[in-house]
């Protein structure tokens, strides 16, 4: 991209600029992403209200107000209650956990399956690979959302056997990444140095090839979360996720599309809401950092 | 290439044997009986003995290993056997319903190509103005936003006039009319817009930099030419990819879309099949779709092959 920029440089007169290290390098490019930084706090916004959502709050996110069913946004209730009367601003703070921790340990079980997975493949080659790697198109093959409907059904839909679903199907991609990362890595000189100084292969990945390609690997992880809620959410509103009464943000638009042909938007509109804000804040971040990361868009 | 070609259809069977034998193992554990199924209301009033007998003919007392041998058996002769409830031959219904579903996923296709296309051609022309940042986050929202949730949306502003306006029917399929088709392919396709619009951008921007797109404009030909029969012919592979990739996501989108507007396809059978544990059709659904999705990856690398000699021999 914009190769036409960074053509011939003059001489520069003035001393020359420091040396800058790729850490500060790469803090200097994702905080110029203003789209990056609005990801950033979004995600660091929900992670607070999550953690400290005994805290935030207003009520129990269980307890039912039967006096104040359905009530609107606004008043004494800040976005409104649902058919039992509980607060739909409580519920979103304690639904946030849920989606957070699907979110970070599904895409965690993805990453750890992919990623060994595509280091040896990338690292042994030869018929280690090919098995490896037939393997990866199985998965990619099987369409994800029948998958997780039909590991529901067998497993019983908790948080345990979501995440494992959700890291099951989801390694695929992480593990192309990854064999063609070390594939491009274990030519380069210092693999090449460590090799003929005797180190063991597993050394060898731990130290030296994993570390360097980890850059694309948190990049899609990042964007690999906002999949997962997105799925996580999608399970959940067919009534095959997290189960009543817990609350969670795919059950909330599942009970509340009942209540908008009644007038009552705000139970179905507002979890959705919530869902999308969220998601588009990992992806605003995993871009960000996409672009932050890539050294070829650094002048 | 017909050696390319041999090499990459061999390629397919160990593929296809992976897939039969996950989906094997996830409807084998699959919980309940399957009996109780097939009997239905007669289950109560048989005879364990009979019960038995039937357990036995359907071969549900064979030990794992020659339930799958069966299975991979009954596969190679594309056999996906009867429905438990339906009594009818999955194949049938497949029959019936795949064609819903893809004229679906073809609206959705057809939505998604008709914007993503020229929001990512514009975007990639405007680089860096106004008009790029806007057009690229409004297509990250279009990633992230919840299908379902979309289709709830659509579904009150566009088909009733409570709070927006009656201009389609709320859902049904009604002889795969128009009007019915409408809604749920923009709702199936707004996602796929959005990721066809990113890659596009980003494709148009590695070609534009190119000699041949500067021979070209030396050469004095028009900007339209340039733009549209150089550079976009050029950056149409990591599109094809993209779109021929997001059929399995598509066909995932379809059981929601299907489910919400009531459209009698594939991804509508699915759910009720899994809760009345219709085995067969389920396996014969998911068998499927990994089908489809392999055969449309094979069809992209052989159709890349063609077009690019470099992969051909490598």
């Amino acid at each position: 991209m914009a190769a036409t920029q960074t053509q011939s440089t003059p001489i520069s007169l003035t001393p020359q600029r420091q040396p800058v290290s790729n850490r500060a390098r790469f803090w200097i490019a994702f905080r110029r992403n203003r789209v990056a930084l609005v990801g950033l706090a979004i995600v660091i916004l929900l992670g607070l209200g999550a953690v400290f959502a005994p805290y935030i709050a207003p009520y129990d996110p269980i307890e039912p107000h039967y006096t104040a069913r359905l009530a609107p946004p606004g008043g004494e209730f800040l976005l409104g209650t649902d058919e039992l009367g509980r607060d739909l601003f409580s519920r979103l703070l304690y639904g946030a956990r849920i989606s957070l921790v699907i979110g970070f340990i599904a895409q965690g079980v993805a990453l750890v399956i992919g990623m060994t997975l595509g280091m040896v493949a990338g690292w042994y080659g030869g018929w280690i690979d090919d098995l490896i790697m037939r393997t990866t198109d199985v998965f990619f093959a099987i369409p994800g959302l029948m998958f997780l409907i039909v590991w529901v059904t067998i497993f019983e839909p908790g948080p345990i056997s979501i995440f494992l679903a959700l890291g099951l199907i989801g390694w695929p991609g992480e593990a192309r990444m990854m064999r063609s990362q070390v594939l491009g890595i274990k030519e380069l000189d210092y693999v090449l140095a460590a090799r003929a100084l005797g180190a063991p292969a597993w050394r060898i990945m731990a130290q030296h090839i994993l570390p360097n390609a980890l850059a694309p690997m948190i990049v899609l992880a990042t964007l690999g979360i906002a999949g997962v809620i997105l799925s996580e959410a999608t399970l959940s509103f067919l009534g095959l996720g997290i189960q009543i009464p817990t609350p969670s943000w795919g059950t909330m638009v599942q009970f509340g599309k009942n209540y908008l042909p009644t007038g009552q938007w705000w139970y179905a509109v507002i979890p959705g809401l919530t869902i999308m804000i969220t998601v588009l804040g990992f992806n605003f971040l995993g871009d960000g950092l996409r672009d932050a990361l890539d050294p070829t868009l650094y002048e | 290439m017909t050696l390319y070609i041999i090499r990459r259809l061999v390629q397919v069977i160990p593929t296809m044997l992976g897939i039969f034998t996950v989906l094997f193992i996830l409807a084998y554990l699959m919980p309940g009986d399957p009996v109780r199924s097939v009997l239905g209301e007669e289950y109560k009033r048989l005879s364990p003995e009979v019960v038995e007998g039937v357990r036995e003919q359907l071969g549900l007392n064979d030990p794992f290993l020659v339930r799958y041998v069966k299975f991979l058996g009954q596969m190679a002769r594309l056999d996906l056997g009867k429905s438990f409830i339906l009594k009818q031959d999955v194949w049938d219904i497949i029959g019936y319903r795949l064609p819903r579903t893809l004229q679906l996923m073809a609206g959705g296709m057809f939505v998604a190509l008709i914007i993503g296309l020229p929001a990512g051609i514009i975007a990639a022309e405007k680089q860096y103005t106004w008009i790029d940042h806007v057009l690229m986050v409004i297509a990250l929202l279009g990633v992230s936003m919840p299908v379902f949730w979309l289709a709830l949306l659509g579904q009150m502003l566009f088909t009733q006039d409570k709070y927006g306006i009656a201009l389609f029917p709320v859902a049904g399929y009604e002889q795969g009319s128009l009007i019915h088709m409408v809604l749920p392919s923009l709702i199936l396709g707004t996602n796929l817009s959005a990721t066809i619009a990113r890659v596009t951008r980003s494709s148009m921007l590695e070609v534009r930099g190119m000699d041949f797109i500067t021979t070209a404009r030396a050469k004095g030909l028009p900007y339209r030419v340039v733009l549209l029969r150089h550079q976009l012919r050029n950056a149409l592979i990591p599109i094809i990819t993209v779109v021929a990739l997001d059929i399995g996501y598509l066909l995932g989108g379809s059981i929601v879309t299907e489910t919400i507007f009531n459209w009698p396809g594939l991804g509508r059978a699915i759910v009720p099949a899994i809760q009345r544990q219709d085995t067969p059709v389920i396996l014969g659904i998911l068998v499927f779709g990994a089908f489809l999705f392999v055969v449309i990856n094979l069809l992209t690398d052989l159709i890349y092959a063609l077009v690019n000699p470099r992969i051909r021999y490598a």
